[in-house]
């Protein structure tokens, strides 16, 4: 039995995932999640080592280690790095077949990537300058409304009169927010438009690649019940969502890192960098 | 009165363009031709027997789904709305459109549409940039000319001189007209308001020139009796809004803020000549030559012969504004870069100024209602 | 195992062009002393030098200036000083950077510049070149003349677009024999348009080098630090001496088989300006995959010269309006430009293109989304898309498009694996 891991280092959130390999097929065994915080060293072996305590497994067993997110460079243990759109790609076809789309929403950006047959990247498309889009958007949104970032999405689905806003400037937004509370404005119309607005400028960003069913999400806002339900709307369909939507890079790097395991076979993205001193 | 102004604001907020459709039924074979601003010569394209349409985007009544894909960040909306006017189908009643050289935006915005829209006569029109020259007229009597045949062969018949100067003597009344009702809005501000004379001025871009300008005669004779009071507002001169427009709201606001928008460059490609364009002649050429010698300043036509700052110091003075505010739509080049001459223009003259910065789509006001409140009151208790 | 490769080309022509570059401000120090020549302020887009050289006159050319400000990590300063004055976070930080210099009265070399003795403006597709100069000619005080282009709204530029031309710059001639008080010398004239024709034959032999696999040079990056003497020195003997030296030396690589890399692996076309401001490290981020330039259209800016367009001394005026008009990227439509990069692709036999959206300046940018999606859905051509500006350094998120340009080239690797496993083409 073969078992590998992937290492997801977000800039807010360390996502780590073990996957078995036998006879009868590949298994997610366990998962952990921790707030990266100040160090991303520590950040990566504290969820790599809760990974192994949950599935049993000394890290001595495990056989490879892919890293992948913005602070992949920064995995004492990893072996190789994969960027997160590789791994959501791949992760995504694995976890939910037929994907040929995923849309994936994080806390820092949003990216829409176009999946082969075999869970390769055909074509993406980032948001990764600005907050539209992105977990960071709502969040904003949810403290200037005084609700935690966990109601906001069931709170959106009970609006009956969604407001229009127009701007997706996250510092721009609050003011629309105020505005609209100041006229009176009920909290769930005025968060399904914000949600709307997002899905909106989301799906606008993701037309840059073929967008083909099956739509899959990933990334933390799958979560997100309210923006799962506008994207359904914008888009015109049902989105494909993994429980382990949250994980997917983590997955999809654990993958790429089972495939380093077969030596008869030669797979993308074997190279050992160095760790990148400054601006990552 | 106020049913005129609604009607015009109807058509002109109208994304359907079904004022276009309604002519192209009740005119079966003929043609509409869709022009993007600033300036295109409407008389030719009626000279064709065809219906020429200002298009200005789709403001803020079509959500933007799938220009984004096609244009990036830091492009302003109006070349977005208008890809996605086209990309939904919103320009299926126009059988040509036209661009010109206003900016790099525009000129690429031509290009991609023809692209996307191979069947459709999309035409880019090179207007001159060096009016100076003694070539220059002869040059856009060629650009007309080839205008013309492209005309001709889409309409399947032959335009005679006799047509255009026909087209241009009714053009050259609309825009008497126009200069009338803006003469009357410096005169007697208190008795049109800005949002009202902006719409009645734009419905010219969507109705046969001939019905706009019974509407403008009939509004012009009702205002001679209008009556109204007038307010403690300041006279604002408006700039910089000649291409993206701002939403009506935004003009009303401004309004309601304590001006009076004396003078304004919303309506520039309809107000574009100083006089009459000559109907004796070479019509062709008279229209050629009226744009490079009768032509209002502009921030897309370069003519150094007499700098921009100079003709914004004498329309300052003309309409006898109190201030100036600089309406800028958002990411707008050529009114960005002239606002620096522009300001120092002002700073020289001693004109108080405000830059504002707008785009088709606002829904929520507050911000600039603070900012134009704020600065109103600067210049009343000063 | 890869290693960080040394990815720029530095041979004897490197050196050679720096010295012709400084040499080059050294005679416009000289002439700002009041000891030189006449100088004329042009822009690069479809530039006619040639006609300078009938008036002994040095070119000025801003956009020289703010690149080379950019690559010494100097441009953010003159553009703060010009956002002070008034400029927008939108408009082209070309022009902020210039500006700034003027309003600081720095150079990006330290040598002066002069006041021009004209300010040439040849607008050729960019509607920005028209403020720009308006700008300059209101802050110096030197005179301005507008070359009308016309833009290429047809397939061939017609016989009035053509007439039109010739007439401004027999217009311009008059002007500067005017402003210089020396007359117009048409035989150097047309030895400049016969040096430009020869020079154009040499530059076109090095641009079809990288049809070779490997590309013996990279054509985007080595080519931009070439195209200096190109716009200076054109119709020049100097300019011939350079461009057959480097011909020379790069064909020799050629036929070494020397490529920019130990093993070239991936060929690609870049359209777009390069982020000036972090030239290395955009460089760098290529390197890092042995991913080679090909062909690029930034490089065309000042002539598009590969298709076999020639200046013709037999025809001076006419080829040179030619050459203004339909010659160069920056004044052919959206479409042709689509066109050149798809023939790139397939005569120079590239694996991707790499689109660089640059904030400032709309004439490359705007609709690059089109242009991805003509190559990326429609012709099935790998494309990458990355943004940041030419010369603001704000605006390069070195982290992301480092991202994106893994993720691309990731990609590409999967696909050449699979392809090589499954025996065929994906």
């Amino acid at each position: 039995m073969k078992t590998a891991a992937g290492v997801d280092v977000g800039s807010t959130q360390t996502k780590a995932v073990l996957i078995t390999e036998n006879g009868e097929g590949r298994v997610v065994v366990s998962r952990a999640l921790v707030d990266t915080g100040a160090n991303v060293r520590k950040a990566a072996e504290r969820a790599f080592d809760r990974c192994c305590q949950d599935a049993g497994i000394a890290a001595s067993e495990v056989g490879f280690v892919v890293g992948t997110g913005y602070g992949r460079y920064n995995i004492s243990f990893g072996h190789a790095q994969m960027t997160e759109i590789s791994c959501h790609a791949r992760g995504a076809q694995f976890l939910c077949p037929g994907t040929r789309t995923v849309i994936d929403m994080g806390g820092q950006d949003s990216k829409a990537i176009s999946v082969g047959e075999h869970g390769e990247v055909l074509d993406f498309v980032m948001n990764d300058k600005c907050a539209a889009g992105t977990g960071r958007f709502l969040a904003n949104a949810a403290e200037v409304m005084g609700i935690t970032l966990d109601d906001i999405g069931p709170l959106s689905l009970a609006a009956t009169r969604p407001v229009k806003i127009a701007t997706v400037c996250t510092v721009f937004v609050e003011s629309d927010i105020l505005s609209y509370l100041a006229q009176g404005k009920k909290a769930e119309d005025i968060l399904a438009g914000v949600h709307m607005a997002i899905a909106k400028r989301t799906m606008s960003l993701a037309r840059r690649v073929n967008i083909e069913p099956e739509i899959t999400m990933t990334g933390g806002v799958a979560r997100n019940q309210g923006m799962v339900r506008a994207l359904e709307e914008v888009v015109g369909r049902e989105l494909k969502i993994s429980p382990d939507a949250q994980y997917m890079g983590a997955v999809g790097a654990a993958l790429f890192a089972l495939e380093k395991l077969d030596e008869s076979f030669e797979s993308a993205g074997w190279r050992k960098e160095h760790a990148v001193s400054s601006g990552n | 009165m106020e049913r005129t102004f609604d009607k015009c604001r109807t058509v002109v907020e109208d994304i359907q363009f079904s004022s276009v459709r309604a002519w192209k039924e009740a005119h079966p074979g003929r043609r509409a031709i869709g022009y993007f601003p600033v300036y295109v010569p409407c008389e030719l394209i009626h000279a064709a027997g065809m219906l020429p349409v200002g298009l200005a985007g789709a403001g803020d009544r079509l959500d933007i789904q799938h220009a984004d894909a096609r244009f990036g960040s830091f492009i302003c909306s109006i070349v977005k709305t208008t890809t996605e006017l086209a990309m939904t189908g919103h320009l299926e009643p126009f059988d040509g459109l036209l661009f010109s050289s206003i900016c790099d935006s525009a000129r690429n915005l031509c290009f991609v549409l023809k692209r996307n829209h191979p069947q459709t006569y999309i035409d880019f029109l090179h207007l001159p940039q060096n009016p100076s020259s003694p070539a220059t007229v002869e040059f856009l009597s060629d650009e007309y000319r080839r205008l013309l045949a492209e005309l001709e062969r889409l309409g399947g018949s032959k335009i005679s001189d006799e047509a255009i100067r026909n087209s241009i003597s009714l053009y050259n009344q609309n825009r008497s007209l126009i200069r009338q009702l803006y003469a009357f809005r410096r005169q007697s501000p208190h008795l049109l308001a800005a949002s009202e004379s902006y719409v009645l001025v734009r419905a010219g871009n969507f109705l046969p020139v001939e019905e706009h300008t019974a509407m403008l005669q009939t509004v012009l004779a009702q205002l001679a009796t209008r009556q109204g009071k007038r307010r403690d507002s300041i006279r604002v001169l408006i700039e910089g809004s000649f291409c993206e427009q701002p939403p009506l709201e935004l003009i009303r606001l401004l309004e309601n803020a304590g001006c009076y928008i004396v003078d304004d460059d919303f309506a520039l490609g309809q107000n574009w000549f100083t006089e009459d364009v000559d109907t004796t002649g070479d019509p062709v050429r008279a229209l050629s030559d009226a744009y490079i010698n009768r032509s209002v300043y502009s921030s897309v036509r370069h003519d150094f012969r007499k700098p921009r700052w100079m003709g914004l110091a004498d329309k300052i003075h003309r309409s006898s504004a109190d201030a100036v505010i600089f309406l800028i739509a958002k990411f707008c080049e050529p009114a960005y870069f002239d606002y620096v001459p522009f300001k120092q223009k002002l700073e020289e003259l001693g004109v108080p100024h405000l830059l504002m910065e707008f785009e088709e789509k606002l829904f929520t006001f507050d911000r600039i209602r603070t900012e134009a409140e704020t600065f109103v009151e600067s210049l009343i208790f000063d | 195992m890869p290693q960080t490769v040394k990815s720029e080309y530095r041979g004897n022509i490197h050196q050679q062009q720096k010295d012709l570059m400084l040499e080059w401000y050294g005679r416009l120090a000289q002439a700002a002393e009041g000891g030189g020549p006449p100088s004329v302020s042009m822009m690069i887009s479809g530039n006619c030098v040639e006609l300078l050289e009938g008036f002994g006159a040095e070119p000025i050319y801003p956009e020289i200036n703010a690149l080379q400000l950019a690559i010494r990590h100097q441009s953010l300063e003159p553009i703060l000083l010009a956002e002070d004055m008034g400029y927008a976070a939108d408009n082209c930080a070309y022009v902020k950077a210039d500006i700034g210099c003027y309003l600081k009265g720095i150079t990006p070399t330290g040598s002066k510049l002069p006041t021009p003795t004209l300010i040439l403006c040849n607008f050729v597709g960019c509607n920005t070149y028209l403020k720009w100069f308006e700008h300059v000619a209101k802050l110096t005080g030197a005179p301005l003349y507008v070359i009308d282009v016309p833009f290429m709204r047809a397939d061939e530029p017609s016989q009035s677009d053509l007439k039109y031309v010739v007439a401004q710059l027999k217009e311009a001639v008059q002007k500067l024999e005017t402003l210089t008080g020396r007359k117009f010398d048409y035989e150097r004239f047309r030895d400049a348009v016969r040096c430009s024709a020869e020079v154009e034959e040499l530059w076109s032999q090095i641009k079809h080098l990288s049809r070779s696999t490997p590309a013996p040079f990279d054509a985007y990056f080595d080519a931009i630090t070439l195209m200096g003497p190109l716009y200076v020195y054109r119709g020049r003997q100097e300019g011939v001496e350079f461009f057959q030296a480097a011909l020379d030396e790069l064909r020799a690589k050629r036929d070494a088989k020397q490529g920019v890399y130990a093993q070239e692996k991936y060929r690609l076309v870049f359209e777009g300006p390069p982020p000036y401001p972090y030239f290395r490290t955009f460089r760098d981020m290529f390197a890092k995959w042995s991913a080679v330039a090909v062909a690029s259209t930034y490089s065309t800016v000042g002539g598009l010269w590969e298709f076999g367009f020639r200046h013709d001394p037999d025809h001076p005026f006419e080829s040179v309006a030619r050459h203004m008009i339909a010659e160069n990227v920056t004044n052919r439509n959206y479409l042709q430009r689509y066109a050149q990069i798809k023939r790139y692709v397939e005569e120079w036999n590239a694996d991707g293109v790499i689109i660089h959206f640059v904030k400032s300046c709309r004439l490359f940018s705007c609709g690059q989304g089109d242009m991805r999606d003509y190559f990326s859905k429609q012709l099935k051509v790998p494309t990458l898309y990355v943004e940041s500006d030419l010369e603001d350094p704000r605006y390069f998120a070195e982290a992301q498009t480092r991202n994106r340009i893994d993720a691309f080239f990731e990609a590409m690797e999967h696909s050449k694996l699979t392809a090589a496993r499954t025996g065929g083409v994906q």
